[in-house]
């Protein structure tokens, strides 16, 4: 046995582990670090030995699994950064599909079954219970999500033609499960966002009850 | 290995269609009375489509169940109403009453005619979609199509179960996803009623009888009622309309579209917009 044949068994058998151990990832970002290292491994394997479809094959898989990965980090970096900021919603914004509406469409009647969030791009759109206009960059529905019943508590309708983006919960949840460290930061935003309507909500009784902010007395 | 099998089943629920949620209840706030018909229409939408689906009639349901301002004579109209309209007659929802027929001894021979927009919008969204896109393209949406549902003979019961059987794919259909806005915009309007005209909800909720069977007189039926909703119905609810008495008047329209006869509705919302200075 000479010396490259018993390198390209030990090489082999060293890669092997490395697919075994992609294989047992449960979650998506430490399978495509081993998936990387898998393909690094077997394209140095292949150009000695000259395995050309081998590496044709892990060629083209390399750049794959390298972009899914940077995909799945920026993801989860712009939703940590989002925590820490404005607590906006716009990382979700490559995950969504475009439609547009004209006037006259409703998007969702009040206490539908809440399947799908959507962010207003352009148009007019008014909640018709409640009359309130929503602006340009308005993130809709993210909060039924999470919520026990899943129903709509107002109707959306457009009011003049215009473009949203809408991605379904279970695109969301499928983010959830693929990444945790997504879905923790996911939840502390939903939180935020949560806790923040309630600051509103507080703000406007106390402006009614006290008539404005500042003479709102201090609780304890 | 069962749960190995169940967890593959999963996977591929999307695509084999599989529905194995539990039946539901009838909701708490339906009166005595109403309670054996809401269980039949709830063992009718299962049969039609699956315990999800009759799900979906229970949520919905529910909606007008809890409110204090709907009492048994509508809200059994709504529970009426609505599980007709979810078992709509599209081409697989005939071939299971067909079959159904033929399991009760019953078996018949009948013609139903559709357009061929039906027949494809009853294909799953992903295969349906550009086929409708290319019909739209040629001008084939509205071309009448004739199709032959025979619960006699054995290969006319083999085709009926083949047919009867696209179920599982139904809800991923073009058909499923507008029925389904249908009957929430319908919802919708008894909802405002309630809130704005309470006089005028019982002859919205009959507006729903506008829309029925296949083919020519469910497409007529469908434009006389969007015509309804949209030129008189959703105006006065929206207070840009002033009518006196918009439950007569929607009554009035039901009863034309349901005689056949959409010119004379048309000629009615325009009258009444008319009259109401809201132009034609």
């Amino acid at each position: 046995m000479d010396v490259s044949h018993l390198a390209q068994t030990f090489g082999s058998l060293f890669v092997s582990i490395f697919v075994v151990a992609t294989y047992t990832m449960k979650t998506m970002i430490p399978l495509r670090v081993f998936g990387i290292l898998t393909n690094v491994l077997l394209i140095a394997i292949a150009i000695p030995t000259h395995h050309y479809p081998t590496l044709v094959l892990h060629g083209i898989l390399l750049p794959l699994n390298v972009y899914r990965l940077h995909e799945m980090l920026q993801l989860v970096r712009d939703v940590k950064k989002s925590v820490n900021s404005d607590l906006s919603m716009d990382w979700l914004k490559p995950f969504m599909t475009r439609r547009s509406c004209r006037a006259g469409d409703v998007l969702f009647y009040k206490d539908e079954p809440a399947e799908e969030m959507f962010y207003i791009v352009s148009g007019r759109y008014r909640l018709v219970e409640s009359g309130i206009e929503l602006p340009v960059g308005a993130l809709v529905g993210e909060l039924g999500m999470l919520s026990p019943t899943h129903e709509r508590t107002q109707t959306l309708e457009c009011i003049e033609p215009g473009d949203v983006l809408s991605v379904t919960y279970t695109q969301v949840e499928e983010l959830f499960v693929q990444n945790p460290e997504f879905g923790f930061y996911f939840l502390k935003l939903a939180s935020a966002r949560l806790f923040e309507n309630i600051g509103k909500l507080e703000d406007k009784l106390a402006e009614q009850v006290y008539g404005g902010v500042g003479a709102r007395p201090a609780t304890a | 290995m069962n749960s190995i099998a169940e967890s593959f089943r999963f996977l591929f629920s999307d695509l084999t269609g599989e529905d194995n949620g539990p039946l539901p209840a009838v909701p708490d706030g339906v009166p005595e009375a109403l309670r054996p018909a809401v269980a039949g229409a709830i063992a009718e939408l299962n049969a039609y489509q699956g315990p999800s689906y009759a799900q979906l009639y229970a949520h919905r349901l529910n909606r007008f169940a809890r409110r204090r301002d709907v009492d048994a004579e509508l809200l059994g109209l709504i529970a009426r109403q609505m599980a007709r309209r979810m078992c709509y007659d599209d081409p697989i929802g005939i071939a299971q009453r067909h079959l159904a027929a033929v399991r009760c001894g019953a078996a018949s021979e009948a013609r139903h005619r559709f357009r061929l927009e039906e027949l494809v919008g009853a294909l799953p969204g992903k295969l349906g979609r550009p086929l409708l896109l290319g019909c739209a393209q040629v001008g084939w949406l509205h071309l009448p199509i004739s199709l032959r549902f025979n619960g006699c003979g054995l290969w006319g019961r083999q085709r009926l179960r083949l047919q009867a059987g696209l179920r599982r794919w139904r809800r991923f259909s073009e058909r499923y996803a507008s029925e389904r806005a249908w009957v929430e915009r319908w919802l919708h309007m008894i909802d405002r009623s309630l809130t704005k005209a309470p006089a005028a909800a019982m002859a919205i909720t009959e507006t729903a009888t506008m829309v029925d069977g296949s083919g020519e007189t469910y497409w007529r039926g469908l434009a006389d009622w969007h015509l309804l909703i949209d030129g008189v119905v959703k105006p006065v609810l929206d207070g840009a309309m002033p009518l006196a008495d918009l439950a007569g008047a929607v009554a009035e329209i039901t009863a034309l579209s349901r005689e056949g006869s959409s010119e004379r509705v048309a000629e009615t919302v325009g009258r009444l917009r008319k009259e109401a200075g809201h132009g034609t």
